[in-house]
Parts: structure tokens; C-alpha cells; sequence
């Protein structure tokens, strides 16, 4: 089992990212688990048509810990498993911790030895602002860490941020960076800047998205890009993305 | 002395008939009432049983003072340390450095070498996600020949999940490592206090050649090891079962169950489900039932229509022997209980449909500090809290079932009623010992 964390700066198109990723691998015969660890609970909105499923969290709360996997747990388009952690109400309570308990019961509910994912994606929100937020890239979650970046400024000092976590954390035996993702926003020399950004933390861009309309165009019909244009250009870089990144972990993997 | 003037006490939400109680919780749950009867163990208590370990807290200053008093209390002082979590720890995020040098510290600092440490946790390391891999990885670096596992004492566990009490009970044997099974040797798990050694299955193994071991039958570090000989696990406490089935996952150790019942024909069950587990048959037991009999009958001709009162501490089924106390012809008037267990729904119902004026009280409702606790006439009380609250001397002192288990344990719990009908007994001073059964210095 390949175990993959998706961070970067809230509003880059991690889900995005991610979700197409999911489809790609499962498209291609893997099995694939897609995990949103963030309160928002929409990491896997697109490969659901836009219908939300019950968070780990909440069921949680209202069932405590009477409930089977099949009630948080749900399939996706193409065959993506999918579950999101979910969080406290905004404003209140604790974020981290709402991470922490989603992971760790579906660790106690034996989700992965049930499901058996081939590839397992944790879909983080925004940057490593706690202990819950670094759950994800602790031993026995990802074994490698992505970071999904544009040209601008407040993404690329989100991902330094996020790198030097992963640093911090070298250590511990905690997941290794495997690279950078560019998601391309059009900015002057943005891929100079992300390169810069990627030497800077002896890292790499793995792979880059092209700024596309047919990104914008899937995303209010709350599909992926493979489903809705599976011959779109932009499917086919999701497709190359999806395979480099597994390359990677799997060379990281044999190292 | 103040009298009342007032309107009468309301007891409402505080009691209720069984007739009208709900199962298995009767009561709303909200602010509690904690009453001086402290017979019970907690995880200290619990934790002391590991022949050679040693005990370190890592919690706030404040919330320590239960644990200190309970280590100080059973004079174990020397096996208890504690490392305070500050201010500065919670804005650094040095948790994982603060256990592993803390610790580190305590262990450079002990007069003596234990064998194991027992690491306790609180709530703080859940809310600030500490690695506990990280730590126990770095601590068994440090310290190679020491062993280390992980405990928990956090109260905001108690209504969700697993509680800090099973978590105690499982991880009591966590720190046993795979060996070749004994298929003569049985444990018995999960209970603070040992079964007696007169209680018929304690015989019945015995005679058929079997070594029984438990935690309080272990004199050094090693005996605690080699219960990971034992082919199977018995369990009486339902919330050991936990234990029973992390120890079958990782040692194969088979596990069964064996509630403490006072119905002769579950008792009858218990037996021949052991005996069917060994491939062995089950000793005729008429004699011990007709003894068990005769010590309740005789009880009874003593106790004539005493009132008695039973509370939860006394036996983790509270309702299995206050059926057969009513079957017996004893007045059971109260049941001291904020919840019951699910096993207990049969013999909830039984006592609902036949005596259905029985009081449920509740003991950690907040208005039960503010009722009355005088009863008029003699009253009898099976358990610690059921007598604090109908504040009688006559009272028999067992906690968690005292080690008593079938047709042996009900004669001896007949004798006890007896003894406890006819002498009083310092209630105050007794029930406010902790962890009964264990060393105390009060």
C-alpha cells in the first residue's frame, strides 16, 4: 500500500488535484482511498457529483463508537473510496484534533486491512498549523509528502512553510518530501519562482498543471476532469502527473 | 443542629421505581456528585499490581493530586513519579521532548531499577497530538533493558470509546511478549482482586492439573512475563474483555468469558462452557448449590425483612445477585446504580415485572449529596456506597465482587450478611480507604 499527503496553501486546487489523481490510478486498475483531512469535508465533492457524505467526525459525535466502517466510508466515481475526517463547528473546538480522531479510527476500525487500497491519498488542508495537521506525515500514515504550489507569492512561502515542517520532522521517521506540484496560475516567471522554491528546500517539481478552462469548466458540474473530458489535454496531464507521482514513491520505495 | 423547614425533599431525577426506570441508563447524565466512598480501585491501584514497575504521570500539576494521594495512600510512594506539563510546554509543542527527558531524568534519578514503566498520558497529549511512537521509540533506545508501555488517565475518555478502566486493564498486559503456550497453564485477567481459591472452578482446574496465575499471584517481574505462557484467558469483569482480545490477537491466547452471576443456572453454564473450552467434563456441583442454598437460607432466617440496600461497587452484577437475594425472600428496598450493563437487561426486566417498587438511586447525581441519608430502622447494606447514603453501620465491605465467584462466593456472601447484620462497623473510616484490598496507610 502506497500512502500519499497532499499539502499546500488553501485554495491552490489540492482537491482538485487530488481527486483527479484518485481517478487516474483507479482508472489505470489500482485501488484507491482518497481521505480529506480537512473540516470543510469537500476534499471528494467532485467524485461524489457534489454529494457530501457523513464525516468521520460527526458520526463520531453522534454515534461514538457504535458505528461500522460502512458508515463513513463511500465509493466514488471510478471506484475511489472515499472519507473525509471532518471537523468541529467552524469557529469552535478543534481542527488538529478532529484530524487526529478521524485517522486514528479509521486506523482502530481496521479501514485499510477492510478496504485493502492500493494507493491511499490524504488530502490536507492548507498549511501544518499543528500537531493535527502533521498526522498525516507521521510514521505509519504517507510515506511520501506533495506539495501542490503556484508562482504566487502566499503559495509558495505556504509550501517553504510546510517543507520546513517536513524538515523538522526528518528525524522522526516522518514522510519525505517528494517533491513540488505546479499548478500553474499563469503568474510572470512562475515556474522560475517555483524552481527557485524547489532548490531552495532540496526539492523537485514532480509534475505541472497547465492553467486550464477545463479545470473551471468540470468543477461547478462537481466531476473530475477525467470523467467529465476524459480526452481533454488536461486529463492527459493529470494522467502523466498521476504516474510520475507513483514512479517517485515507488523509486523512494526501492531506495 | 439545622432541621428542615421547608417543603419535603424532591428526589426526582435523583431516584426513581424501577417500575418507571429506564434501562440501561435511568438518570439524565450532567454535573455529578462524587460521595466518599472510595473502595473502588483506580488505574494507580491498578497499575501497582506489575510486580517491579514504576508509575510516571505526565499531566497538569492539578490533576495530580488523585493519583498522588492514591500512591501515597498505599505507601508507593517510591514506585509513583511525575512530570508536570507547563504553559511553555503547550506553546512550544515540545511534548515528545519533554516525555522522553522527563523520564529519562526520573529514571536516572530512582534509587532502584524497575522492570517496566508505566507511562501515563492525559488529555493534554490528545489535544496536542503528541508522537507516542516517537517517544516510547526513543525511551526503549535509552533504556534497552526497561520495559515501557502506555497508560491513560483521561477523564474526558470516560463516556466515549474505550474508558481509561478498560484501557488500564488492557494495557496491564500489554508489556507480555509471545511465548509457547502451556496448554495447563490459565490465567485469570482483568480483576484487581483474585478469585478465591475455594471457588469451585479454582478446584476444578487445580484437580485436572492446570496452573492458574493472576497479576496478584505474580511475586516478581518474570511471573508477570510468563503469563504469556498461559493457553487461555479467563475473564469475570466485562471490561477486561478488551484485554482478552488484544492478548488473543497478539499472544493466541484463546479467552472466555465468565460473568460473575449469582442465577444457579447460568453458574451451571459458566462451568460447562470451561469445561468444554478443555475438553474436559464438568464436576457435579449439586453439593456446592445446596450448600450456596442453605448458607442464603440461613442468611435470610438471621436478616428475617432487614431492608437492603446494594449499590454497583459491590459486584459487577449488581442485578444478577439482587434477583437472587429476591428469589431467596431477602427485602431488597434500594439499588444504588447510575447505569447498568447490557447483560444485565434479563434480570433488569425479572426484578421490573416481580418487585417493581424497588428505588433505583442514582449515586453521582448532585442532588443525592443534598437528600437525606437517615432511614428509619435497621438497615442492611451490601456494598460501600449503599451504605453512605442510607448511612448505616451494618454493612458488608466487598468491592468489585471481592473475589467471589459461584456456589463458594454466594456462601461466602450469605456468611458476610450475616456477620455484617450482627456487628457494626466504622462506616466513615472504612469506605473512605481507597482501593480496598490494597495496602493503605489510613
Amino acid at each position: 500500500m502506497i500512502k500519499i499527503a497532499i499539502y499546500g496553501k488553501g485554495g491552490i486546487g489540492k482537491s482538485t488535484t487530488v481527486s483527479n489523481l484518485s481517478v487516474a490510478l483507479a482508472k489505470s486498475g489500482l485501488k484507491v482511498m482518497q481521505i480529506g483531512c480537512d473540516p470543510k469535508a469537500d476534499s471528494t465533492i467532485s467524485l461524489r457529483q457534489g454529494k457530501k457524505l457523513p464525516t468521520v467526525l460527526e458520526t463520531v459525535r453522534k454515534k461514538k463508537d457504535e458505528f461500522t466502517l460502512d458508515e463513513i466510508i463511500y465509493e466514488g466515481y471510478a471506484g475511489v473510496i472515499c472519507v473525509e475526517a471532518g471537523g468541529p463547528i467552524p469557529g469552535l473546538g478543534c481542527a488538529g484534533r478532529g484530524i487526529i480522531t478521524a485517522l486514528e479510527k479509521l486506523e482502530v476500525k481496521g479501514a485499510y486491512e477492510t478496504y485493502k487500497p492500493d494507493v491511499v491519498f490524504y488530502d490536507v488542508l492548507g498549511d501544518v498549523v499543528c500537531g493535527g495537521f502533521s498526522m498525516p506525515m507521521r510514521n505509519g500514515y504517507a510515506d511520501e509528502v506533495f506539495i501542490v504550489t503556484s508562482g504566487e507569492n502566499m503559495s509558495i512561502y505556504a509550501a517553504a512553510n510546510i517543507a520546513m515542517a517536513i524538515d523538522n520532522f526528518k528525524g522522526r521517521g516522518y514522510a519525505k518530501l517528494g517533491g513540488l506540484i505546479l499548478n500553474s496560475r499563469n503568474v510572470e516567471e512562475e515556474r522560475s519562482k517555483v524552481e527557485t522554491l524547489a532548490k531552495d528546500i532540496g526539492s523537485q517539481i514532480v509534475g505541472t498543471l497547465s492553467f486550464s478552462e477545463t479545470v473551471q469548466k468540470a468543477e461547478p458540474l462537481m466531476q473530475t476532469v477525467l470523467e467529465r473530458f476524459p480526452d481533454s489535454e488536461m486529463a492527459k496531464e493529470y494522467q502523466e502527473l498521476a504516474d510520475k507521482i507513483l514512479n517517485r514513491v515507488k523509486e523512494e520505495d526501492r531506495c | 443542629m439545622l432541621t428542615r423547614v421547608g417543603q419535603e425533599e424532591n428526589s426526582e431525577g435523583a431516584k426513581v421505581a424501577i417500575a418507571k426506570a429506564a434501562f440501561p441508563a435511568p438518570f439524565k447524565e450532567g454535573l455529578e456528585f462524587s460521595s466518599p466512598a472510595r473502595g473502588t480501585w483506580n488505574i494507580v491501584h491498578t497499575g501497582m499490581l506489575i510486580p517491579d514497575s514504576h508509575q510516571i504521570f505526565v499531566c497538569a500539576q492539578g490533576c495530580l493530586r488523585g493519583v498522588v494521594l492514591t500512591a501515597a495512600e498505599m505507601n508507593a510512594m517510591n514506585r509513583y513519579s511525575a512530570i508536570a506539563i507547563r504553559e511553555e510546554n503547550v506553546l512550544d509543542g515540545n511534548m515528545e521532548e519533554l516525555m522522553i527527558e522527563g523520564v529519562t531524568d526520573v529514571l536516572n534519578k530512582l534509587t532502584y531499577k524497575p522492570r517496566a514503566v508505566l507511562l501515563f498520558i492525559s488529555c493534554q497529549h490528545f489535544f496536542l497530538a503528541y508522537d507516542k511512537d516517537l517517544v516510547f521509540c526513543v525511551l526503549r533506545e535509552r533504556f534497552p533493558d526497561i520495559d515501557f508501555t502506555d497508560c491513560y488517565m483521561i477523564p474526558t475518555l470516560r463516556k466515549s470509546g474505550l474508558t481509561p478502566d478498560q484501557k488500564m486493564r488492557m494495557q496491564l498486559y500489554s508489556l507480555l511478549k509471545e511465548k509457547p503456550l502451556n496448554l495447563k497453564k490459565v490465567n485469570l485477567i482483568g480483576s484487581n482482586l483474585s478469585i478465591k481459591e475455594d471457588c469451585e472452578w479454582f478446584s476444578f482446574l487445580k484437580g485436572e492439573g492446570y496452573t492458574i496465575c493472576s497479576l496478584n499471584s505474580c511475586k516478581t517481574y518474570e511471573d508477570y512475563l510468563d503469563m504469556a505462557s498461559a493457553s487461555l484467558n479467563l475473564i469475570t469483569e466485562p471490561i477486561a474483555l478488551i484485554a482478552g482480545e488484544d492478548l488473543k490477537k497478539r499472544l493466541n491466547q484463546e479467552y472466555l468469558y465468565l460473568p460473575c452471576v449469582f442465577n444457579d443456572e447460568q453458574l451451571e453454564e459458566n462451568y460447562s462452557r470451561l469445561a468444554s473450552q478443555l475438553n474436559l467434563t464438568k464436576p457435579d456441583y449439586s453439593k456446592e448449590r445446596i450448600q450456596a442454598k442453605k448458607a442464603l437460607e440461613q442468611a435470610k432466617a438471621l436478616i428475617k425483612d432487614t431492608p437492603i440496600a446494594i449499590d454497583y461497587t459491590f459486584t459487577f452484577r449488581l442485578l444478577s445477585l439482587t434477583r437472587r437475594l429476591l428469589e431467596e425472600g431477602f427485602l431488597v428496598t434500594e439499588i444504588y446504580a447510575d447505569s447498568f450493563l447490557k447483560e444485565e437487561y434479563e434480570d433488569f426486566e425479572w426484578i421490573k415485572k416481580n418487585y417493581p417498587q424497588i428505588i433505583i438511586s442514582a449515586t453521582n447525581r448532585p442532588k443525592m449529596r443534598f437528600l437525606s441519608r437517615n432511614r428509619e430502622g435497621k438497615i442492611l447494606a451490601l456494598g460501600q456506597k449503599a451504605a453512605y447514603f442510607t448511612k448505616t453501620a451494618y454493612f458488608v465491605n466487598v468491592v468489585e465482587s471481592g473475589g467471589f465467584y459461584g456456589y463458594a462466593g454466594l456462601s461466602a456472601i450469605a456468611k458476610l450478611m450475616e456477620e455484617a447484620f450482627n456487628n457494626e462497623k466504622d462506616m466513615p473510616t472504612i469506605i473512605q480507604r481507597k482501593g480496598y484490598g490494597c495496602a493503605s496507610c489510613i
